[in-house]
């Protein structure tokens, strides 16, 4: 039965966990935790926000999962449900640092962008011990890059590179024509090539 | 392929997202473009070195998700619930394996409703099926030709088939036994073409059916078999008075065998008597048993009539059995052969007459044989 869900698209799984097969939703879950975690993350870029808001896009799927149709492309909708809730946090989030803007100067920005270079950069620091200072560099230079994306570019540039999505898709989840989607895609390529050429890595690239 | 729509689709190549012709035209376009080149080149760069690290979810995630999924499912409102398990039934009832067995089921059913219903009302339907098989009376019976006997009909030995009386019993048929007749009778039926005279013949002898159905009285049946075939036995055995008695027995009593009985005991009279009182006999079962009993009579009776030279009267029988499909073809050419005869009879008086009156004169010998007698006939 493992093999056969393997095997199914997550569509067929969809179905089948609308008919009450579990398995089938365990399977989603197995696939898309990942992506889906990381999408948010780097959207809100608070690692615990992140979490509960992974649960919330699952549990969004699960209550609503009579209103799926077969026909739908199951990636597009879930990203669409984990759009709208980083929108809404954001929201939560944005409200909240105004609010706190008479406090010292580590406020909630700052420190949530200190942890989040700190746990990409370094996820794993038995790991990162024998990487290159560079290498190290190269990728906290990347997560300020995306990190200072505007909101529209970022949001493509992830569901692009995270969500592995095709432009179309994402227009469709956005919002906005295709055109406008690859034109936000280049300005935010275009500001991570300048925030890594400087480093060697790129130059190899090049040749 | 230009520099404006390399800007449009770069991206597209970027990510492979180009069909197989335009990438190949893109590429070409690269190759003599330094600046697309250049472009192509950068961006490919940054995809490679700046691809996100991704991050490894918390430990426990997933089981907090599926935690919470088994909750959130126990606390769906039960319209939800509802909905689920009917979705459930349904992607069971969707699949082919379902569909195929319900009609199966459906097939067989209605087959077996059509097979129950039988039209009309069956409380009037009764068939009742009386006497014997055929195949239990029906024989075959080949006579070897007797040196002293006439020539037996060559009627054959098969009968014809047995219709049904009115009532629907089927008709009682005795074994086919060839008459033994006069050679004058025998000619007709020998003559019928491609086994009339069999189906002729059993029509004769099983009229007597025809006139008078069986009652279906085993005993008397077998009484009156078994008298009919010890008359048939002595006429066969040339016992011929004793064969008329019997055959007068059985007529006088009735029964299935009274027509033939009748029939076979004035042809036993012929035996006897000839036919200065056979023929009348005949006349009278002609009168008494309309069919084919009668036309035999009939026949036998002009038969008597040419061998006695009254052959005005076998004329006469003869056209009324023209009539008679069975009969009509020889009785025509019984016609045919009475003209002939009486006009040679009408020749020989001519010449007879001359020859009387050459000789009363004295002058000429009689030249032609005086006409010849009418046929003594028995």
């Amino acid at each position: 039965m493992a093999a056969v869900q393997g095997d199914a698209t997550d569509e067929m799984l969809m179905v089948r966990y609308q008919r009450g097969e579990r398995k089938a939703f365990v399977e989603l879950v197995r696939r898309h935790n990942r992506s889906i975690y990381n999408f948010v993350l780097r959207q809100l870029r608070v690692p615990s926000v992140a979490e509960d808001v992974t649960q919330d896009v699952f549990m969004r799927l699960v209550q609503n999962a009579a209103e799926f149709k077969h026909e739908a492309r199951f990636l597009t909708w879930l990203y669409t449900i984990a759009r709208n809730l980083c929108i809404d946090q954001l929201r939560k989030l944005s409200h909240r640092r105004h609010a706190s803007l008479d406090q010292p100067q580590r406020d909630g920005r700052d420190q949530t962008d200190a942890q989040l270079g700190e746990t990409i950069a370094d996820p794993n620091p038995l790991a990162s011990a024998e990487r290159s200072a560079l290498s190290s560099e190269v990728r906290s230079s990347i997560v300020k890059a995306v990190d200072s994306l505007p909101d529209d570019q970022r949001e493509v540039f992830l569901l692009r590179e995270v969500a592995n999505l095709p432009f179309r898709e994402i227009a469709e989840i956005t919002g906005v024509g295709e055109n406008t989607v690859k034109s936000r895609m280049r300005y935010a390529l275009d500001r991570l090539k300048d925030a890594l050429c400087d480093f060697e890595e790129y130059a190899r690239a090049l040749r | 392929m230009d520099c404006e729509k390399f800007d449009r689709i770069v991206l597209d190549l970027l990510y492979d997202e180009l069909d197989e012709l335009t990438s190949a035209a893109t590429r070409r376009h690269m190759e003599h473009c330094a600046r697309c080149r250049a472009i192509g080149s950068g961006l490919r760069a940054t995809r490679e070195v700046g691809a996100l690290p991704m991050v490894e979810p918390p430990e426990g995630l997933s089981l907090r998700i599926l935690h919470a999924e088994e909750q959130a499912t126990q606390l769906l409102p039960i319209g939800k619930r509802l909905g689920r398990g009917l979705s459930l039934l349904a992607g069971y009832a969707m699949r082919p394996q379902v569909s195929m067995a319900a009609l199966l089921m459906l097939m067989i059913g209605s087959s077996l409703f059509f097979l129950r219903a039988q039209p009309g009302d069956r409380e009037h339907v009764l068939v009742t099926e009386r006497g014997v098989p055929e195949s239990d009376n029906e024989s075959v019976t080949i006579v070897p030709k007797k040196a002293d006997a006439p020539e037996p009909a060559r009627m054959a030995t098969r009968p014809a088939p047995s219709p049904r009386s009115e009532d629907g019993a089927p008709r009682r048929e005795r074994a086919v036994e060839p008459k033994p007749e006069a050679a004058p009778l025998s000619v007709p039926f020998a003559a019928a073409p491609g086994g009339q005279a069999a189906a002729h013949g059993s029509a004769a002898l099983g009229s007597s059916a025809d006139d008078k159905d069986l009652d279906g009285n085993s005993e008397a049946s077998s009484d009156s078999d078994a008298s009919y075939d010890a008359a048939m036995a002595a006429y066969r055995d040339g016992r011929y008075s004793e064969a008329q008695r019997r055959f007068d027995e059985i007529s006088a009593l009735g029964g299935p065998h009274a027509a033939n009985a009748a029939l076979y005991g004035v042809q036993a009279l012929r035996r006897v008597s000839g036919c200065p009182t056979a023929a009348p006999r005949f006349e009278a079962v002609h009168s008494r048993y309309p069919g084919s009993v009668g036309s035999d009579a009939a026949w036998q009776a002009a038969d008597c009539y040419r061998s006695l030279g009254e052959l005005a009267r076998a004329r006469q029988n003869y056209e009324q059995l023209s009539a008679d499909p069975s009969y009509k073809t020889r009785a025509k050419e019984a016609i045919a052969e009475l003209d002939q005869r009486v006009a040679d009879q009408e020749l020989a008086a001519r010449r007879a007459t001359t020859a009387t009156a050459a000789a009363a004169k004295g002058k000429a010998p009689a030249d032609s044989a005086p006409a010849k007698p009418a046929d003594g006939g028995k």
